[in-house]
């Protein structure tokens, strides 16, 4: 084999995923290679998300296989049957992986400071001056530093996401997945959360984004992914895939976003 | 004139009179007020976390755990609280289960009273959106960590008023003992009324009643207080 696998940081591979008789994923493949920014777009009901929640095991697939920097965390069985590890191998694989929502999803009841720590202090046991000088480093990197004290409903909507992506930074993942980020917010808004993410791409981070966010996609992305009707259609460079699109139906899709 | 004095004289004198025979009585009535207290406490610190656990295990993926915490919700809910009372005093005897007359009123409140918390809770619970069992997940918390981090404390902001409720009305309720001849704050009054052919015994026990559920009242909205610093 002459890929260098050590640099494969998400290998899916014929993920199948159906709610009952809706079949969402129908036999993706997706790898995600070391410091490398992965965008998947597509139209609603794609199955874009599935397949992110799938990876992080919000979703559990009916078939296939997902292996985490190397480690296996499903694969199927002679009957095709995906079968997982055991729930702590899970728990330690999906570690790795941190994950912002569309909804942001902060507790509410926790001062912006108390979300960021939270974490690190319940699941790592770390002491609370342990993680301070990190969580207070990651709140001057998404530009928050006089907001720690605030609780999350006196934020704006970016503000609410970039805690959110420096709560999701506090566990220290290796991958940082994004679920459109920035469908919730209000268009002034969604800049300065796309910068804060601009600037962790700069950082080396590897990232999975889906996303509306055409302009988003072809600055940042490494790898453009365009997925309809559960399957992916094309997928390469952003000046391959947005710009020259192959496929009628990427050139469909992305002819909706031509102002 | 001389018989608005004389009213004036008569009125005097019966409000001197009413006056000490209430402060003669208010030691009795003080006395019941305690074991009214004591068995409200007791209860409310036993039939809280009964109730917590009811409303996980009501929660449960495990169908059959499930079922059996909704039958006994049920149970508890579907027949009179002086029933159940009744049943633990006079029927569990007969196999051989005895409790004090205090036991048993304790036993019985808090069975009673876990089955409508656990309801309370359980709402409560399921008030909390989704998406923070998601986020908790992706960081690495374990349920246990979800519930007793992110959940539990989420909840009960959710549930103080009908919490409230609950316990004032488990206030009032514990005057039911008065079968298992406690000598709580309302059986006192009454034996009061009955000795002495005067309600203000029944007037002072109002009294007290009310103070209490004042203080309560105010707690609650004290922490109400505590918990409007954040919204969902």
């Amino acid at each position: 084999m002459p890929v260098m696998t050590t640099d494969i940081m998400i290998n899916a591979q014929q993920i199948y995923k159906s709610f009952g008789n809706l079949s969402v994923l129908k036999g993706v493949n997706l790898t995600v290679e070391k410091s490398e920014v992965v965008v998947i777009i597509g139209s609603s009901g794609s199955g874009k998300s599935t397949l992110l929640r799938c990876i992080n095991h919000l979703e559990k697939i009916d078939s296939g296989s997902i292996a985490i920097e190397n480690e296996l965390m499903v694969k199927n069985n002679e009957a095709n049957q995906a079968i997982y590890q055991p729930e702590q191998e899970i728990k330690r694989i999906c570690s790795k992986m941190g994950m912002v929502f569309q909804h942001f999803n902060l507790f509410p009841h926790m001062t912006v400071l108390q979300n960021i720590i939270e974490a690190p202090m319940t699941v790592k046991k770390m002491k609370r001056e342990e993680i301070l000088p990190l969580a207070r480093e990651l709140l001057q990197k998404v530009g928050l530093s006089n907001k720690e004290d605030s609780y999350p409903s006196q934020l704006s909507g970016g503000q609410k996401q970039r805690v959110a992506i420096a709560r999701a930074l506090a566990m220290q993942p290796d991958i940082m997945l994004f679920d459109e980020p920035t469908s919730a917010l209000d268009p002034e808004l969604t800049g300065e959360v796309l910068k804060t993410m601009q600037n962790l791409a700069e950082d080396k981070i590897t990232m999975v984004v889906v996303t509306h966010e055409m302009g988003f996609a072809r600055a940042v992305a490494d790898k453009v992914v365009f997925m309809d009707g559960g399957v992916v259609i094309e997928q390469g460079k952003p000046e391959e895939v947005l710009v020259n699109p192959k496929h009628p139906r990427t050139c469909a899709f992305l002819s909706r976003f031509i102002d | 004139m001389d018989y608005l004095v004389n009213f004036i004289e008569q009125f005097w004198i019966t409000l001197k009179v009413s006056t000490f025979y209430c402060i003669d009585i208010s030691p009795q009535l003080w006395e019941g007020t305690k074991l009214t207290l004591g068995l409200f406490i007791v209860t409310l610190l036993l039939s809280i976390p009964c109730g917590l656990i009811l409303a996980l295990l009501r929660l449960s993926r495990l169908k059959f755990i499930s079922f059996l915490v909704n039958a006994y919700i049920w149970l508890m809910r579907g027949t009179p609280l002086m029933l159940q009372i009744f049943f633990i005093y006079f029927a569990l005897p007969m196999l051989g289960i005895r409790f004090q007359s205090f036991s048993t009123a304790v036993i019985a409140f808090t069975l009673n009273y876990a089955a409508y918390f656990a309801e309370i809770f359980r709402a409560g619970i399921q008030g909390v959106n989704k998406g923070q069992y998601e986020a908790a997940k992706t960081l690495g918390m374990s349920y246990g960590q979800t519930m007793w981090r992110i959940v539990l404390p989420q909840m009960i902001k959710k549930i103080l008023p009908p919490l409230c409720n609950e316990t004032i009305t488990l206030i009032k309720d514990t005057s039911l003992v008065y079968v298992l001849a406690l000598q709580d704050l309302m059986r006192i009054a009454y034996q009061l009324v009955k000795r002495d052919f005067d309600l203000s015994p029944f007037f002072i026990a109002a009294v007290f009643y009310l103070a209490m559920t004042l203080i309560l009242t105010m707690l609650y909205q004290r922490l109400e207080k505590y918990y409007a610093r954040y919204d969902d």
